[in-house]
């Protein structure tokens, strides 16, 4: 489908010189800008740029699968720390009222700024006898994103159960922990599964801005700049990276529909 | 008399917003005592301060002035010591559990074992006429269904008094009446101390001993009227002494305060 659309929009554009009554058409349609699907699956097989072993495919691969371990690290770090914070927040009024605006306003900074910083922090960061490693960054940058909405999410949840729910538990003498496990937790679990769901897109893209501006090889991320720079000579490779980074967003989409999937077959299908 | 009553409040108070504009003196001087073993409704317009009265009475609510003891001790004791049961206008059970594990949550919190639990529950079940459905979850069962699930809830640690906030408010009449002939069987059989929130006036007239009239501005008894209509079945309904009674309690909300009583009471 979208392969047909592109190839149309592609046949189009060349069939009129990518111009409309004098209008130019949003995007370039020559081979450099919009090379045939054709030519970018048939990349996939070509060799790998200045003397890499193997292929491109094998390249964008376990390029994803590096960037794919740290976006999904980091959207765990994320989620620990997201909930983490709406529970303090959940318990403690003032806590809420303080750091909520902090909360919205750390996602107010550029990546592309932070990147640098957390690099040039984490260099000099040694936690016992583990140096930090450059990845570490790229994660902490991916958690950075992902702990935004499931925080938010998380609080919203925590906060979701009635009155009269909390006045049963207040009547059985219930802990405020114990309120919390049996009661606010699953009753957060509607709220937290839309906000994991973002958490992890932001925490992709996140992994993938933050190779490129941590300047960690390996991922995705810094593929998509290699194959860039090479883009004269060989503009579909670069659609290749693109396609392998595609992927990678959709196998944690599918990852957080399957977890939905698990955790709600005994929910009303209302609610949800 | 033995023991100690089930709940004394003496001059009981309790004013939100004390000293604000939007003061609400919810309660004032209210003195209530109910034997162990009585089934007392409280009765009254909105705002008469009867469930807040009844919050009180739970501590879930700490009152303004006065003292209130619950089976001897004071109303915070009796709540730790898991000493009376509550039912709300909403079911409230909670949709992730099934309902076995709704009934069981007070049995979880009182820290009872696996077996002991499931023993109690299944029991439970039995008693409010459920038995098969203790593997279903919550939202697969009917309003009247869910509330006698609430109840079983309410009775599980088998406290000595339970507390209702217009348990079937949300129901509808056929079933309420349904409800009401099984609240009354299972109150028989198990010798609970109840206190009642109702709108209505013929559901507490058949359900209880007791009928104490609220009326609000601020929130206080007007009158007390006893019932005796003995062993409550469905003929009651028809009975001339029941529709006294209700003409009664009818005549009692009008002559708190004229105008102000018809508001929230249904004449049903």
């Amino acid at each position: 489908m979208f392969a047909a659309l592109w190839e149309a929009y592609k046949a189009f554009g060349r069939a009129v010189d990518d111009h409309v009554f004098g209008w130019r058409l949003p995007a370039h349609t020559d081979d450099a800008s919009m090379p045939h699907i054709s030519t970018i699956l048939g990349s996939f097989s070509k060799a790998e740029v200045r003397g890499r072993p193997g292929i491109v495919g094998g390249a964008v691969l376990s390029g994803s699968w590096f960037t794919l371990r740290l976006a999904v690290t980091g959207l765990i770090v994320g989620f620990v720390v997201g909930m983490a914070l709406a529970i303090i927040m959940c318990r403690f009024t003032l806590v809420r009222r303080a750091w909520l605006p902090y909360v919205v306003l750390s996602q107010t900074v550029p990546l592309i700024a932070l990147a640098p910083l957390i690099v040039g922090w984490g260099n000099r960061l040694k936690i016992g006898s583990v140096h930090w490693q450059p990845w570490m960054s790229v994660t902490g940058m991916s958690a950075y994103l992902a702990f935004f909405p499931i925080a938010v999410g998380a609080l919203r949840g925590l906060q979701s159960p009635k009155e009269q729910s909390l006045e049963l538990m207040d009547s059985y003498a219930a802990s405020w922990t114990q309120t919390l496990l049996k009661l606010r937790l699953p009753a957060a679990v509607p709220y937290l599964l839309p906000a994991v769901k973002l958490g992890a897109a932001a925490a992709v893209v996140g992994a993938i801005v933050a190779e490129l501006s941590a300047g960690v090889s390996g991922g995705v991320g810094r593929l998509i700049l290699d194959y860039f720079q090479k883009a004269t000579g060989d503009p579909a490779r670069v659609f290749t990276a693109f396609i392998g980074a595609a992927v990678l967003g959709l196998v944690v989409a599918a990852g957080v529909n399957g977890l939905e999937l698990v955790l709600t077959r005994h929910r009303p299908k209302a609610a949800l | 008399m033995s023991g100690p009553a089930a709940v004394e409040c003496r001059g009981v108070c309790k004013i939100f917003n004390q000293g604000k504009p939007n003061q609400v003196d919810a309660l004032i001087d209210v003195d209530l005592t109910v034997e162990a073993g009585e089934f007392v409704s409280l009765i009254g317009p909105s705002g008469c301060g009867k469930s807040t009265l009844l919050r009180v009475v739970a501590d879930l609510l700490p009152p303004s002035g006065g003292s209130i003891a619950v089976n001897g001790k004071t109303a915070r004791q009796a709540r730790l010591d898991f000493d009376y049961g509550m039912a709300f206008q909403q079911a409230g059970l909670f949709e992730w559990r099934k309902v076995i594990k709704n009934i069981e949550l007070p049995m979880e919190l009182r820290g009872w074992d696996r077996s002991k639990r499931s023993a109690r529950s299944r029991e439970m079940l039995e008693l409010v006429k459920l038995p098969e459905f203790g593997d279903n979850y919550p939202w697969e069962l009917s309003g009247g269904m869910q509330q006698r699930i609430a109840i079983a809830r309410a009775l599980a640690v088998d406290p000595p008094l339970l507390l209702m906030d217009e348990p079937f408010g949300a129901l509808d009449e056929m079933t309420r009446e349904h409800m009401q002939a099984e609240l009354t069987r299972i109150c028989a059989s198990t010798h609970k101390t109840v206190v009642f929130v109702t709108h209505s006036i013929p559901e507490a007239v058949y359900l209880s001993n007791r009928v104490v009239v609220m009326s609000p501005r601020p929130g206080r008894i007007t009158t007390v009227i006893n019932v005796d209509l003995g062993e409550r079945s469905e003929d009651t309904r028809e009975d001339g002494e029941f529709f006294k009674k209700i003409t009664e309690v009818r005549e009692a909300l009008r002559g708190g305060e004229l105008g102000a009583t018809a508001r929230g009471i249904e004449d049903r």
